[in-house]
């Protein structure tokens, strides 16, 4: 209760903060608009030429276009913002003053800033992914339910395989060109990991599961994700995360400060 | 007395750098193969401090200061030697010990950039839990004590260094805390802001008595603040006691200033009483030794007779006596 009541609380201080700067909003705004309608434009051309790629009609192209946008600008609203800000904290040493707090430094640090324009992403996401829907209409409580719980797992999935990667950041301090290699891979995400190539669709599944996180969800919409298929993404979900905090905290033994 | 707020048992800790030689071809070699060498940064220190007290510690760069601070509120682990801080052992970070500490940093700050401090405030409220009614009195105090107003309204980074640091402070201190840990709290700020900050520590120290540890390179923070000083030198311990015996301990000598009367100071040697260390018009400075100090200053007064305007005896400046502790590492305990 007392960490939901932080994160309503840091989110309206940075709403506040975005809400000062009127141009910027407006811009990014355009911005989103623009990149999510030319995928889409991209995707319809796509197919003008074809009805089905590998198995995934318009239709469920739309519903996992939908669900990579609502992957992604979560990625964007909270996990870039506050990840970044995690690693300028260690090259400053302002990481003590999470540190020193009577609460999770984790949750401080890792769910600290947000770039709240991102939720427009996420509801054009929503849009794009409730269109598409439309056209298979097979959505019953059931497959709702399983959407629900994959997305759910596809952020704890992508919030797990960022937390290890900025763990790095304790050794190494500057990893931006690592944090830089995640978010093109995320890109990836937007079309169906089962049509690349196996040594891809492998690494997209476990290493980097940011194929897992944006297919898993438009499968279970579409009714394509079975019983088991989601049990092991949940169980597969709730490992990583407690995976990754445990990696961050063997990380935060060999911080000391910029100084000290 | 009671138990001690801070009670430091042979604390140490030792870290392990990596060591470069200038240029490219050192560079590439040390990219390959590191050479790393331990650093005693804290070798083996003792101390007490009882409730409410303010302790000035002291020492050059690199003495072990901030070390010492940082294992205390709980950021390092040492590596060796026990500390307990209000009973807790700091580097288990239990919340019960970081909610009744705080440590504040003169040269960073835990303030977020680009929003009002008062916004900074209210998220601090809520990750220590104050209860609105104690917040909203906590942030009256301290905004009458530091003067705050509207600064806490203005986006941080609109604020000057020194109005940064009092909200920094206030920032610090919402939690209320029974110890404060200050590191440098007055570095860069001009004399002024320097002389307030020194009034609002004394002043939140006797209204809360809070028991504060603080560090400072200016002199004049440590005599303004703190009865009791603790002298570290490359990890050790040189001196703990009254700030007054400190001069009286390290410096085995005392300043004598002659003013001698118009035309006398051109005939007049003084060398005969003691070492000249200064010469100003008709004003002389003399450094002797301090046990010979009165005899020395008596015989001025009978010899010069007429040809003196006036005489003083003193300690010297607290600068010099630390200087001089610093440079020649003398060991000596008061305690």
């Amino acid at each position: 209760m007392r960490y939901l009541r932080l994160l309503a609380l840091f989110f309206r201080t940075e709403l506040q903060y975005e809400l000062e700067y009127r141009t910027n909003l407006a811009l990014e705004i355009v911005q989103i608009v623009v990149i999510i309608t030319t995928s889409v434009g991209a995707v319809l051309i796509l197919f003008n030429y074809t009805t089905v790629l590998n198995g995934w009609d318009l239709g469920a192209m739309l519903v996992l276009l939908g669900c990579f946008y609502l992957v992604q600008g979560f990625g964007e609203l909270v996990l870039q913002p506050s990840f970044e800000k995690f690693m300028e904290h260690v090259r400053l040493g302002t990481l003590d003053f999470a540190l020193l707090k009577p609460a999770s430094a984790q949750f401080l640090v890792t769910l600290r800033n947000f770039q709240v324009v991102q939720l427009g992403q996420m509801g054009l996401g929503a849009v794009v992914a409730i269109v598409g829907l439309g056209r298979i209409s097979t959505l019953g409580p059931g497959e709702a339910v399983a959407f629900a719980v994959a997305l759910v797992c596809g952020f704890v999935l992508i919030y797990a395989l960022l937390l290890a990667l900025s763990t790095f950041a304790f050794w190494f301090v500057r990893i931006d060109n690592l944090m830089a290699i995640y978010w093109s891979f995320l890109d990836a995400g937007r079309f169906p990991v089962d049509i690349y190539p196996g040594w891809l669709r492998v690494t997209l599944s476990t290493a980097v599961p940011v194929g897992v996180a944006v297919t898993l969800p438009a499968q279970a919409i579409s009714g394509r994700l079975d019983l088991f298929g989601l049990a092991v993404l949940v169980v597969g979900s709730i490992a990583a995360f407690i995976l990754s905090s445990l990696f961050w905290r063997v990380g935060l033994r060999s911080y000391t400060g910029a100084s000290a | 007395m009671g138990e001690p707020i801070i009670d430091v048992r042979d604390l140490r800790k030792t870290f392990r750098v990596t060591e470069r030689q200038e240029g490219l071809a050192a560079t590439l070699r040390s990219f390959v193969r590191r050479q790393r060498r331990d650093v005693n940064a804290v070798a083996g220190i003792t101390f007490r401090i009882e409730a409410g007290e303010v302790v000035g510690f002291l020492g050059p760069n690199g003495a072990g200061k901030t070390t010492t601070l940082k294992v205390l509120s709980g950021l390092l682990y040492p590596t060796a030697g026990e500390a307990h801080v209000l009973g807790f052992v700091p580097w288990r970070r239990e919340n019960a010990y970081l909610q009744q500490m705080t440590l504040l940093m003169g040269n960073r700050t835990q303030l977020v950039w680009d929003i009002p401090a008062a916004d900074s405030f209210r998220v601090l409220q809520e990750i220590y839990g104050v209860p609105d009614e104690s917040f909203r009195r906590t942030v009256g105090e301290l905004t009458e004590l530091l003067e705050l107003q509207d600064l806490v309204h203005k986006p941080v980074r609109n604020l000057s260094l020194g109005e940064r640091m009092k909200v920094e402070f206030a920032a610090g201190l919402i939690q209320s805390p029974r110890v404060a840990f200050l590191d440098e709290p007055t570095i860069g700020l001009d004399v002024s802001m320097q002389s307030r900050i020194r009034r609002f520590v004394a002043e939140y120290n006797r209204r809360t008595g809070a028991t504060i540890l603080l560090t400072s390179h200016y002199m004049d923070d440590v005599v303004a603040l703190c009865r009791r000083v603790i002298v570290i030198h490359h990890g050790h311990l040189l001196y703990d006691g009254p700030l007054a015996d400190l001069a009286e301990r390290m410096a085995p000598y005392k300043i004598i200033t002659a003013t001698l009367r118009d035309g006398a100071a051109a005939t007049i040697d003084l060398a005969a009483y003691g070492t000249v260390t200064g010469r100003d018009e008709g004003r002389v400075t003399l450094k002797v030794d301090r046990q010979g100090a009165p005899e020395r200053a008596a015989r001025l007064v009978n010899e010069l007779g007429e040809n003196l305007a006036d005489i003083s005896v003193e300690d010297p400046p607290i600068e010099e006596v630390i200087d001089r502790v610093f440079s020649e590492e003398r060991v000596g305990t008061a305690t």
